[in-house]
């Protein structure tokens, strides 16, 4: 079966055609680099997606800080992810790297800061 | 219940006006309006023209309110801190037709009382207006224009820092006259008793003038639409340029602002919805095709906004325009003072129509001055609009002076902060965008609408979810994001 | 009046990217102007991840890539005026700047336009209907969700499949937002083809091409709009009107360079980009005025910007060293499928990136760049669209002195 791509590794957002047997990749065409091989095969077996949001920040120059998963998980967990990013709570100061739920659901990916902002 | 001497019903031009010059005597003064501030509805909605008088109808009050108006504007403008310019204006003309209706309206005008309308030739006209395209034009040197919303809330402020009050959010519902002879005009949010009535509801006339028992008013709304351009244009139109007016249409001009945009406008569509503000897709092409033809500057990428107005018009059974009718009906109504069909030129003759209400109050009533009446308002200092080294000063005094909130109109944060503590307590976004030309810009508040929310929010503690855009329920957020 | 070697006004991506590089190449008497309390620009609020792969080979958020320069500016001792606003750039260099201390007056040997762009808007478009509270720029809605913590409404549509746009649908879909829709009056999408799917796609949010708003509804807050389908010419065709209830519209509908302070130092601008005509120096008409990034023309890619203010710095460097920088006589033209250009002058002397758009979507073709009717470098391509910027460098030892360079797209 014939099966249409975009990959989101990057900004060129090649358009892949892959023809694909049980699972299995047969030919693969439209891939401008390696990177789109293995996005594709990704997506045949278990989509990820990163996301981005916010926690909220108490005592900080700014009322939320920014965070983002550390690597991508399961498509279909995004929602159960939010729902552990809205109910986490920082206080300031906070500084981009810093873990705010370490193996989010016990998954293989941290939510982590992705801005430093002081106290208020 | 509140008790008043006067209560005004509608806080636009006239309304405000009206309260402002009851403000010089003793009395307790109330203004009930509808929406969260002053000029929300047609005070707001217009060309901020302020007329010569010529185009009405000789010994209308129209005419003769216009022609007085129109002469105290520099000294009112002073007195109130409003911005004005006596531009001077012209209406175009082209053919043989045309000349005739000008010289028609000079004459009118002249009898009217206007002073100095010439009638020019192109050459003339294009020294005073290059950009422009016609072959003559009656020139009105008093014409000028000013900043209705500035100019409203100006008489607001005033009538509000000499007394009266204001009531936003009350909308009348029904007026009962009670055997003392006094008033009980229950609104959306409360009741209010009154000696007096003052009924300028702009668009609402018709249905106080019901209330009240005087019935039989016919008012249509006649619907214009308009279009802002950037400030880019406003060097390119010195003064408002229009066309040869019909009986009952002054026709689409450009006029430039008192901070340099034009706006091109109107059409003229009657309604019968006064509450429909929406622009349709035809009015904004009708509207840059028919002005193109006066003044070729109009680019599809200098708009920034369009707007509509809606006049209220006083028809008789024929459906022909009637006069302003400033009435005291002592037979059906007394101690109401009725104001009916104040459209166009209500804006440069809001004061004049003011004291005829204060004169007819007067014939019935002993009115005491009060002494404590301040005729001088002072408004917001803009920044934009000062010297460097007044600049350097108001920063120094006030550092807030030094951070600039708004960048397309240079609006800084003291100005946003008076704005926000303004004397009637008027707390929508529009309130002060409309204060202090923050979010009026090129970018329509793309930087500062967000700083701008958040000042209201902190300086006056309103909830995300309470902040207004403009209108009741004119909601700004649903809530936080978090927490 | 202070003098400075580089006065940089915008303290965003490529503002910051132009600094550090001008530092590295030995120019250290720069100051930067930014008129919000921290620099960083609009990458403050981009919360999302995507940015950097090109310039630093990993994928960061829009903070992160920003604290990147941010880390550099502090580590090279980099002056940096925040909460100042310029007020005025005069033709001979002299910049009026404003903050909580009062006004100041700078005159720099070269100014470098950095201002970034702002966001069209829904009085720009003209697009009909009521004034209801609920009608948000993307950028603007952005803000106020990353930034001030305030959710902008419960239903939303979009118009405009600006990149922005789809990052905002996906955005407000995590917050609990149901957004029922965007609509693209062009048949062709606007942002780029990885955001499509991993921003609408993956939520099931259905985009609707040659599609416009062409009313609003709404006294307080905004209740629908409708929408219709629009013809080749973009006009709406009648009959085809669609109600959709919402209490929120984001506009993602294209960015303008913010050039007025250029325009008031007399800069020519180009139409077709509304950013400063410039040459390969990314110098502008004016001497010793420069521009790069958004202000120059719309990038889609942070990366872009920042390699494009490097770039700059170079030439910007030289120029200060040196007071002048070779003659730039050769013009750039472009045929009808190509949008623009930059730059669109070149001095013939030295290699460049010629930035380009095309003008609507082009499948199989080739982009030429020819000199004297000769073709000196080209480009083939599987599909080009006009979302994507596409960059073609051109050797130095492909030039010829003499002879104007055309651009076009065979297909």
């Amino acid at each position: 079966m014939l099966k249409k791509f975009v990959c989101i590794i990057c900004p060129n957002g090649c358009e892949i055609s892959a023809e694909v047997e049980d699972g299995k990749i047969i030919s693969l065409q439209g891939a401008g680099c390696p990177r789109g091989q293995e996005y594709v095969h990704q997506e045949l077996v278990n989509p990820v997606r990163n996301i981005a949001s916010s926690v909220l920040l108490e005592g900080g120059a700014l009322p939320l800080a920014s965070v983002r998963l550390s690597k991508p998980v399961p498509k279909d967990r995004i929602f159960d992810v939010m729902k552990e990013i809205k109910k986490a709570k920082l206080t300031a100061p906070v500084s981009i790297g810093q873990t705010v739920i370490p193996h989010v659901l016990g998954l293989d990916s941290d939510v982590i800061v992705t801005k430093n902002i002081p106290v208020r | 219940m509140q008790q008043f001497d006067v209560i005004i019903v509608g806080g636009g031009v006239v309304g405000s006006a009206v309260a402002r010059e009851l403000s010089r005597y003793k009395l307790q003064i109330g203004v009930l309006e509808k929406n969260m501030d002053v000029c929300n509805e047609t005070s707001g909605r217009n060309s901020g023209v302020v007329h010569g008088g010529f185009a009405y109808d000789t010994g209308s009050l129209k005419a003769q309110l216009c022609v007085e108006g129109n002469q105290e504007f520099d000294r009112v403008s002073e007195e109130l801190d409003v911005p004005f310019r006596r531009t001077g204006k012209v209406l175009v003309g082209n053919t043989e037709e045309d000349m005739k209706n000008l010289e028609k309206t000079m004459l009118q005008g002249k009898r009217n009382g206007v002073r100095g309308l010439t009638l020019i030739d192109g050459e003339r006209l294009h020294e005073l207006v290059p950009a422009v395209r016609g072959e003559f034009a009656l020139l009105s040197p008093n014409s000028g224009i000013v900043d209705p919303f500035r100019y409203t809330i100006a008489l607001a402020e005033s009538a509000a820092v000499n007394g009266a009050s204001y009531f936003f959010g009350r909308e009348v519902n029904s007026i009962r006259r009670n055997p003392d002879q006094s008033y009980t005009i229950s609104t959306t949010d409360g009741e209010f008793r009154t000696r007096w009535i003052v009924n300028s509801a702009g668009l609402g006339c018709g249905s106080i003038s019901d209330m009240l028992g005087i019935t039989g008013y016919r008012i249509i709304g006649s619907k214009g639409d308009y279009i802002i351009l950037d400030k880019k244009t406003g060097p390119l139109l010195p003064m408002p340029v229009y066309p040869v007016p019909s009986n009952t249409y002054m026709g689409v001009h450009v006029t430039p602002t008192v901070d340099g945009n034009v706006i091109v406008g109107p059409n003229a569509e009657n309604v019968t919805n006064f509450t429909y503000y929406g622009v349709p897709q035809k009015s904004i092409d009708f509207l840059a095709e028919n002005a193109s033809s006066l003044w070729p500057c109009i680019r599809r990428s200098d708009y920034i906004r369009n707007y509509s107005g809606i006049l209220p018009k006083w028809v008789d059974e024929n459906g022909a325009i009637q006069d302003f009718r400033i009435e005291v009906r002592d037979d059906i109504a007394p101690h109401a003072v009725n104001l009916v069909g104040i459209e166009s030129p209500g804006l440069t003759a809001a004061l004049p129509i003011a004291r005829r209400v204060v004169s007819l109050m007067a014939e019935r009533a002993d009115l005491k001055p009060n002494p404590d009446f301040q005729p001088r308002r002072k408004g917001p200092e803009r920044f934009a609009a000062q010297s460097e080294e007044r600049k350097q000063e108001l920063i120094g005094r006030d550092p807030d002076y030094g951070d600039v909130i708004c960048r397309c109109e240079e609006v800084t944060k003291a100005e946003i902060l008076q704005a926000i503590h303004n004397p009637l307590g008027v707390c929508t976004l529009t309130g002060i965008k409309y204060r202090t030309r923050s979010m009026m810009g090129r970018c329509q508040g793309g930087y500062c609408q967000m700083r701008v929310a958040e000042l209201i929010e902190q300086e006056l503690g309103i909830p995300p979810e309470a902040l207004l855009y403009e209108r009741k329920n004119s909601r700004l957020f649903t809530g936080k994001v978090r927490g | 009046m202070e003098q400075k070697d580089v006065i940089i006004i915008g303290g965003g991506p490529a503002g910051l990217a132009a600094a550090v590089e001008l530092c590295r190449r030995g120019v250290r008497d720069i100051l930067i102007l930014e008129r919000e309390e921290t620099a960083g620009g609009i990458l403050k609020q981009c919360i999302h991840d995507g940015f950097g792969l090109t310039r630093f080979h990993t994928t960061l958020s829009g903070p992160e890539y920003a604290q990147r320069f941010l880390d550099e500016t502090e580590k090279e001792n980099i002056q940096i005026l925040t909460g100042t606003s310029v007020l005025s750039l005069t033709p001979d260099r002299v910049v009026t700047a404003v903050g909580r201390g009062g006004l100041k007056h700078f005159k720099a040997k070269a100014v470098v336009l950095a201002m970034g762009c702002r966001e069209r808007t829904r009085g720009a478009l003209a697009i009909p209907g009521e004034r209801p509270a609920g009608v948000f720029t993307a950028g603007v809605a952005q803000s106020y969700i990353n930034l001030h913590n305030r959710m902008v409404g419960k239903r939303a549509v979009i118009l405009g499949s600006g990149d922005i746009g789809m990052i905002m649908a996906r955005r407000l879909t995590l917050e609990g937002a149901e957004v029922s829709a965007v609509f693209e009056i062009q048949p062709y999408p606007s942002g780029l083809p990885r955001n499509i799917h991993q921003c609408l796609e993956d939520y099931g949010i259905p985009l609707y091409l040659s599609h416009t708003v062409t009313d609003i509804h709404g006294k307080a807050r905004l209740t629908g709009v409708t929408v219709s389908q629009v013809d080749e010419k973009l006009k709406p065709v009648p009959g085809t009107e669609q109600d959709f209830s919402c209490d929120t519209l984001i506009l993602s509908v294209g960015l303008i360079p913010e050039n007025e302070l250029s325009m008031q130092a007399g800069v020519q601008i180009d139409p077709r980009t509304k950013g400063a005509v410039v040459d390969e120096f990314c110098r502008t008409s004016v001497e010793g005025i420069f521009a790069a990034g958004n202000v120059l023309h719309v990038h889609d890619l942070v990366d872009f910007v920042s390699l494009e203010a490097e770039r700059l710095a170079d030439s910007v460097a030289e120029y200060v060293k040196s007071g002048s920088l070779p003659e730039n006589r050769l013009s750039i033209s472009a045929d009808k499928n190509i949008n623009h250009t930059v730059p669109q002058k070149i001095s013939g002397k030295n290699g460049f990136t010629l930035s380009l758009r095309v003008s609507r979507p082009l499948a199989g073709c080739e982009i030429q760049v020819l000199q004297n009717g000769k073709v000196i470098q080209s480009k083939k391509m599987k599909k080009a669209i006009p979302a994507e910027m596409i960059q073609i460098p051109v050797s130095r030892e492909s030039l010829s002195g003499n002879g104007n360079l055309e651009v076009r797209a065979l297909c």
